[in-house]
């Protein structure tokens, strides 16, 4: 029997992505698992959350872009770990 | 007046079952028609026809036709107009008169009624002596349905048995004027020989079930209940249990309702539809203030007109969501007004609430009726949803959202999908 907590999906939850980087170190192309690279069209808002410092750390510099066809998304770059994510923007 | 009325039920079931009634009332009124191919036209459309009498079925007219087609088809074809009020107080005197053999009477349809047999046996004895007692409480009524007939030559059919779906099949199974008794412990063997027309199904699953080459009731009960389920749904387990004889719907006898009636008399006769509307309307309104609605929603509106030239003209609506709220209730009745506007203008106009639900609380207290009504309509409509999804697929593919940390700046954390609970 399963618990209500258990029951619980986390709704926007972020999604690992290969992401190609300019000589400024900007986010220039992405590509999620099992699709084509698609190149990033325009650079927007940056800001960077640092959480429970006190526990596991989450420390992440997040970017707004948007990919070639219009499409805009949130990208975010986990500092602790170097791995790029990829979520819907809210 | 919040708790739900009393009911009167029996599992024990005679079906008083008399086909094609409306057309009899007819013929009875007008004994000429008997030699006759007759129609009679549709109460809602009457540009197809209703009901067809024999000598008219026997020349290619059949229900659901068009006026034109069924006359094209026969030429002497005697077209006649409804009148449901007529019907419907012939029906009432058929019932008054069943409900001297048994407390416990049940409308179905025009023609249709069950009556519960629990506990009659002390006063009548057996089944046949039950069913003989059927029989002599309608021969007076049946009198202005049959003129002149004897019940020897009576199109009422009886059937008995445990249930209403036994008994209504039985009473197919009968010949005119005559019973067929399904005694206890043989419902199972009489409905597994029975057609798959017994069962209470739609155009789609009576082709889909034949589809898969079944054709009576047995054939449907050798299934495994729960692969009918996974095909049909939640319909699907009803049919099954029915076909199985694992269901006994009781027979529930009317609560004597006491209908609120307001009327209406024009000083002429009014025939425009805007003016009849504004009458509708002013009448629902008048017909709900009247203290005994007090405390109860309205469930079954009905308007009858007198026309001039002595016809009527009838509309009736059962509410899926009971209401007292004007626009809900005058809705329906607009919509009949529109489909099929009395034949002639109208001379008296009466609105009647025949059934009722109870209200709750909220809605006595604040009188919150569209909104709360609505609210509920929709939960409930989403539950069955849902109950049916997890029905065919064994599990919710449902979810509500849910706010988890609304305030947390990690997007994933502030809302959840959590499953859709029925």
């Amino acid at each position: 029997m399963r618990n209500k907590t258990d029951r619980l999906r986390a709704l926007n939850a972020p999604h690992r992505v290969a992401v190609e980087l300019d000589a400024n170190g900007q986010p220039s192309g992405m590509r999620d698992a099992g699709c084509e690279m698609r190149r990033v069209e325009a650079l927007g808002e940056v800001w960077r959350i640092d959480e429970e410092w006190w526990r596991v750390p989450i420390v992440r510099r997040y970017r707004e872009v948007i990919v070639e066809g219009g499409g805009r998304m949130v990208l975010f770059e986990d500092l602790m770990t170097g791995e790029w994510f990829a979520q819907k923007p809210t | 007046m919040t708790g739900n009325p009393p009911r009167l039920t029996s599992d024990g079931a005679a079906c008083c079952w008399i086909p094609l009634f409306p057309l009899r009332c007819e013929t009875a009124r007008q004994p000429e028609l008997a030699s006759l191919p007759v129609a009679l036209v549709g109460p809602d459309d009457t540009r197809r026809v209703w009901q067809v009498s024999p000598l008219a079925r026997h020349a290619g007219v059949k229900p659901g036709m068009t006026v034109s087609q069924a006359i094209g088809l026969c030429p002497a074809l005697k077209l006649c107009e409804p009148d449901p009020v007529h019907y419907d107080a012939q029906f009432s005197r058929l019932l008054a008169a069943l409900g001297q053999v048994s407390p416990v009477i049940e409308p179905a349809e025009l023609g249709r009624a069950y009556v519960g047999t629990d506990g009659l046996e002390g006063i009548y004895g057996g089944p046949e002596k039950i069913v003989e007692g059927i029989k002599c409480g309608m021969r007076n009524a049946e009198c202005g349905i049959e003129a002149g007939s004897s019940l020897a030559h009576s199109a009422f059919r009886v059937g008995w048995g445990r249930g209403k779906f036994v008994s209504w099949v039985a009473a197919t199974r009968a010949r005119p004027g005559e019973a067929v008794i399904v005694r206890p412990g043989d419902e199972r063997r009489f409905l597994s020989a029975q057609p798959l027309a017994a069962l209470p199904l739609d155009a789609d699953t009576h082709r889909r079930l034949r589809q898969l080459g079944i054709r009576t009731l047995g054939a449907l009960a050798a299934l495994p209940e729960e692969a009918v389920v996974s095909q049909f749904g939640r319909a699907g387990r009803r049919l099954w249990r029915l076909a199985a004889g694992r269901i006994t719907e009781p027979v529930v006898g009317r609560v004597a309702p006491e209908p609120i009636v307001a009327a209406l008399t024009f000083f002429s006769p009014v025939a425009g539809r805007e003016l009849l509307e504004l009458a509708l309307d002013h009448l629902i309104a008048r017909a709900l203030k009247d203290p005994r609605r007090s405390g109860w929603r309205v469930q079954v509106i009905r308007a009858r007109a007198e026309l001039e030239q002595g016809a009527s003209w009838l509309a009736e609506a059962t509410l899926k969501d009971p209401s007292v709220e004007r626009e809900r209730l005058l809705a329906p009745l607009k919509t009949q007004l529109e489909r099929s506007p009395p034949a002639g203008a109208v001379e008296r106009l009466v609105v009647e609430f025949t059934a009722f639900a109870a209200g709750t609380t909220e809605l006595q207290l604040f009188a919150r009726d569209a909104q709360a009504a609505a609210r509920a309509g929709r939960r409930r409509a989403l539950r069955t949803a849902a109950q049916e999804i997890k029905l065919r697929l064994k599990r919710s593919l449902l979810y509500h959202i849910i706010e988890v940390q609304p305030w947390s700046r990690l997007p994933e954390r502030r809302y959840a999908l959590i499953d859709f609970d029925t």
